[in-house]
This record gives C-alpha cells, structure tokens and sequence, in this order.
C-alpha cells in the first residue's frame, strides 16, 4: 500500500512537471518574447522600442540566459507560488489569483454538491428497475443534458428566469448576494448531475444484479438494507467518478462565470488570454493542472484503500474523461 | 457490438442532416433569388433570402415576423440565415478537430504499443500530462499565444481529443503484436510498415473509430466554448458560439437570438452522440467511458 502510494505521488508529481515543461515549452516557443510583449503591453500598437532598450530588458529578466537554466527558475518560483507581476495592472499574479480563487471554489463546490444529492438518489432510483419507466426518462434527459454545453444552459436559464420570471438578477454582484450565485450553481451541477446520476445508476444496478445481491435477498434483506450493500460494494468506482468531474467541472466554470459575469478565476482566465497577460495565465493554467492532479491522486488513494485489489494493477487509472 | 441496423441508419441519417446543412446553407441562405427575371426582378427567391452577413440597421433586433422567420440582431442580420451558415463552422470544425484527433491518436497509439518499453512509458507520460489540463484550459492556453484562427482552433482541439483513442489503438496493438498471423507475416519477411498497416491497424483502429461521433460532439462543443469566449474563428464568419456571446448582451430581451443558436448546437451533439451510441450498440452508458 505504501509502495503504491509513493509510485502513485512520484507520477503525480512526473505529470506536473511535464505540465509545466509544457507550458514553458508552449512560451518558448511562441512567437516574440516577453521583451517585445512588455514593449506592447501599454496600447495595442507596438512602439518603437531601441535595440539596446530590449537587451537590457531581457538581461533584467535573465531572457538572455540559456533555456534549460531560465526552465530552472522559472520552476523554483512556481514552487513558490511567485509568478510575477501581471502585464495588466503591475500587481502580483498570486494576489490576483487569490483574490478571484473564492468565487469560484464556493461555486464549483456548490455545483458538486448539488450534483451529487440530486444525482446519487436519482441514478440509485433508476438503477431499481432498469429500462423502467424513471430508468428511460431520466436516462434521455441525461443524455440531453450531456449534449448541451453548459454556457447554452446557463443562457436559457437566465432567459427564462431573468429574462421572462425576473426572479434571480441578470448580473451577479456584491448587492444581489446569494440570488446571484443561485443560476451559476443550478447551470454548473446540470452539467455534473447528468454524469452523476448515470454513472451511479451503471455501478448500482450492476451491484444489484451481483451474485451476492441475490444471496442477500435470500437472507431476507429488505430493500433499504439491499440498496445500502449495493452503495458500498460499488464505493471505489465512486471515488474514479469524482476524479473524472473535476476536470468538467473546471472547464464549465470557465464559461459559467463567464455566463454570469462572476469575477472568478474562470473569468480572470480569459480576460487574461484577452489581454496578452501571459503569467497570469500561466498560472492560472498550473493551478488547474495541479487540480485535476491532486483530484486523480485523492481517487486513486481512495480507490486503493477501498479495494486493496486495485495496488497490484501497475496501470494508473484514467485521469479523465472528455467533458 | 451488434447495433441493430435499423437504429444506427436512423442515426446515421439524423447525424447526416448537419453537414447537408451545412453544405447547402449558401444556396438555402443567400440574398441573390434562386432565378431571377430579364430586368433582375426576383422571380424565385431563396428560402431565407438574407445573406449572413448582411447589415440592416433600419432593421435592428426585429422580433420573429414574416420578414425575418427568426427576426435580426443587433446589426439587423438574419438570425436564421446567420444560424444555417454557423452550421458550416461548427461542422467542419467538429470533423476537421476528430479527424485529426483520430488520426494523432493512433499514431502514437501504434507507437507505443508497437515498441513498448521506454517508448510506451514516454507516450503515456505525454498522455498523462495532456489529460492533466482541463481540455478547455489547454485550447484557451494555446489560444493565448497563437493568433485566433479556424485552422489554430481545430488544431488545439485535435491536441486535447486523442487520448482516448491512443488508449484504445495502443491496447489494440499491443494485443496483436504477438498475434500468430502477425508473427506469420513477419516470418514471410513482411516489412515493418506492411505489419502495421495492413495487419495490425485494420484490428486496432475500429474501436477508436467508434468513439469517433463522441470526440466529434466534444470537439463541436470546445469549438463553441472557444467561439463563445470571443477565441475561436475571428468574425465576421457566422458562428453559434460567437452569436450565443452577442445574444447574453442583449438579455433580456431578444430572445430570440438565443435559442437559434443553442438549439441547433444541441441537435448537432446530440445526433452524434446518438451515432456513438448506435455504434456501440448502447445507451447513454458512462461508465465503459472511464475505462
């Protein structure tokens, strides 16, 4: 188990590395170098900037260093959460990140968390009588909803309830409080909920139709007691389904916040890729790396302690499914 | 694996609808009449007779009416019209994006699969790495240094949509490497490439081809997404995403810039999905897609 675990987080750690190899890789290689992109941040137009200007610019900021030493620090200082000042507005990156991290925390948790208590009843419900009555219906709204991108939903519920109803405000701020985060959240579980519910129903039902469901039943299990046994046999697959959300999760908040105008870290993202603001997105793109990093990590932890089977497999489990 | 027939050519049909759409939009949706008279008078007009891009400011973000089937947005173009065009966006995109997806994943599927070793450890670590970003994160990423673009959208989508069917190819090959009729034909003194292609990848690559109409649908949805965020296909080229962006401004009134978009949207990921699943023979099952 120990063994597993320190490979697990030795690979945790390899594929972080490789994130951020791949994004310095990806700022390498990107046409013009901080230099000239200082040189622009101040208005769309590039100025005239002197050769000399630029090479003192880039000895200031040791881009005249060899790669694999400028790869090196820039590493170190990520450690230390330290990647400098944004191109926008001077500040550090890590305060801005800080600052817009809470919207969206409390937003995405919220999210899971409705997902999962409307989601778990539902997938259980259905997974009593497959290709039942509830079994069909909820299994086509599912697949309605896996087929709905989550800024369509979001736009259709602020159309109805903000638009026709005028019961939740079209912009989120300080003033509308928690009727404001209402939409975000209901938009972002939706998503999640339609994953939920079908992946419980898949591991329930085949839980149920177990040989040791029926030797339950024969030893005279009501179906409260059967459902319950169901849950905990299928518990480990549980814990590779929240691991699977996080990322479609975290790529629907990008949208949903921006749906809404929320000034979270999904919006502070693309306001960033709008103005060129290469370390705040740098950061922003670690920090959901190491995310879904930690979120795979936690499940395949969970997983093992669940089902010590699964330590002798060499195979990681999958990282994620396409959102 | 046995989809019954009828199912998948009703899905197949369903899907098929998108690109005829797309393709025929510049005939159905087009302000030049389909047969004019001697002195130019119109005598047979197109169905929506507005060009997408067409401004009338005298006709700004008119409601649905018999003018405008779907009424205007605020620079007075046709909703519809301009909904029908997307479809040629969203479709070649979604297409252009699996495709290459496909086509990126089964190289280094068959890659490592094929060589093993360090080989194989090397391409999952990639895999790893590239499933580690959100696929929205990455393609947002890489938009920030490339310049917006159709051709950069499609190519950064492709970048996040071929793992799983690496996954799948690379499981394959390494099923058939030792197989006796691929031993047979290295025997026979078969090339390494006429081992791969014509006896290792007619095994290997249709399971990943099944999950093709899903990575189409992911692809349609991230192409959206980007569109939406204002960093897919600059305009003024007619893009559901895009208008869905322009429409959130005009809440709450227009509405009916709204719901062109996102309807059509939906139907294009839902029949493919449908597709995915007639080929597979299955319904809505999640849980073989964490495999």
């Amino acid at each position: 188990m120990l063994r597993f675990a320190l490979r697990r987080v030795a690979s945790a750690v390899l594929t972080l590395l490789g994130v951020l190899a791949l994004v310095f890789g990806l700022v390498t290689a990107a046409p013009g170098d901080a230099a000239a992109l200082a040189a622009r941040a101040g208005g769309n137009r590039a100025v005239a900037v002197s050769p000399e200007a630029l090479a003192a610019f880039r000895h200031l900021y040791g881009l005249d260093r060899p790669v694999a030493e400028r790869f090196l620090t820039w590493v170190w200082r990520a450690v230390r959460l330290d990647f400098g000042r944004s191109l926008v507005d001077g500040q550090p990156v890590t305060l801005r990140v800080a600052r817009a991290l809470p919207t969206t925390f409390a937003l995405n948790l919220a999210a899971l968390l409705l997902a999962c208590v409307i989601g778990v009843p539902l997938g259980v419900a259905a997974a009593r009588r497959p290709a039942g009555r509830l079994d069909r219906i909820s299994g086509f709204l599912c697949d309605a909803l896996f087929s709905t991108p989550s800024f369509v939903v979001g736009l259709v519920l602020l159309l109805v309830f903000s638009g026709w109803l005028r019961v939740t405000p079209l912009f989120a701020d300080a003033e509308t409080g928690l009727r404001g985060f209402l939409l975000p959240v209901v938009t972002l579980a939706l998503a999640s909920l339609a994953f939920v519910a079908r992946f419980v129903r898949v591991c329930v039902a085949t839980a149920l139709a177990d040989p040791a469901a029926l030797a339950g039943r024969a030893r005279g299990e009501g179906p409260s007691e059967e459902i319950r046994r169901a849950l905990r046999r299928s518990s480990a697959p549980f814990a590779a389904m929240g691991a699977a959300l996080v990322p479609s999760v975290v790529s629907g908040s990008i949208l949903v916040e921006r749906v809404f105008s929320l000034p979270g870290a999904g919006g502070l993202l693309a306001e960033a890729v709008f103005a060129r603001d290469l370390p705040t997105v740098l950061a922003l793109t670690l920090l959901s790396a190491v995310v879904v990093v930690a979120a795979s990590l936690a499940a395949d932890l969970v997983t093992a302690a669940l089902d010590p089977r699964t330590v002798r497999e060499d195979v990681p489990a999958a990282g994620g499914v396409a959102a | 694996m046995t989809a019954p027939r009828a199912a998948l050519s009703r899905a197949a049909l369903a899907f098929a609808l998108f690109p005829l759409l797309a393709l025929l939009a510049p005939l159905v949706a087009r302000e030049k009449p389909w047969v004019s008279g001697r002195l130019g008078e119109t005598v047979l007009s197109a169905p929506v007779p507005f060009d997408p891009d067409a401004v009338d400011l005298d006709r700004r973000l008119a409601p649905p009416g018999r003018r405008h089937l779907f009424g205007t947005d605020e620079l007075g173009r046709d909703v519809l019209s301009r909904a029908l065009h997307g479809a040629r966006l969203s479709v070649a995109a979604g297409l252009l994006a699996s495709a290459l997806a496909l086509g990126l994943g089964a190289a280094l599927g068959t890659l490592a699969g094929w060589a093993g070793g360090r080989t194989d450890r090397a391409v999952l670590l990639f895999l790893q790495i590239v499933q580690a970003l959100p696929a929205l994160v990455l393609v947002i990423a890489g938009a920030a240094f490339l310049k917006p673009s159709f051709l950069v959208a499609a190519l950064l989508i492709a970048l996040t949509g071929w793992t799983d069917s690496a996954r799948l190819v690379r499981a394959g090959t390494q099923r058939l490497r030792n197989e006796a009729f691929v031993d047979a034909a290295r025997a026979s003194g078969a090339s390494t490439a006429r081992l791969l292609f014509v006896h290792v990848l007619p095994h290997a690559l249709p399971p990943a081809l099944a999950t093709l109409p899903y990575v189409l649908g992911s692809a349609v949805l991230t192409e959206a997404g980007l569109s939406f965020l204002g960093l897919g296909t600059p305009p003024p080229a007619a893009s559901w995403g895009r208008a869905l962006a322009e429409a959130r401004g005009l809440l709450p009134g227009a509405w009916w810039c709204v719901l062109p978009p996102a309807v059509a949207l939906f139907f294009l990921v839902w029949t493919a999905r449908r597709l995915g699943d007639a080929f597979l023979g299955r319904r809505g099952d999640v849980q073989s897609r964490l495999a």
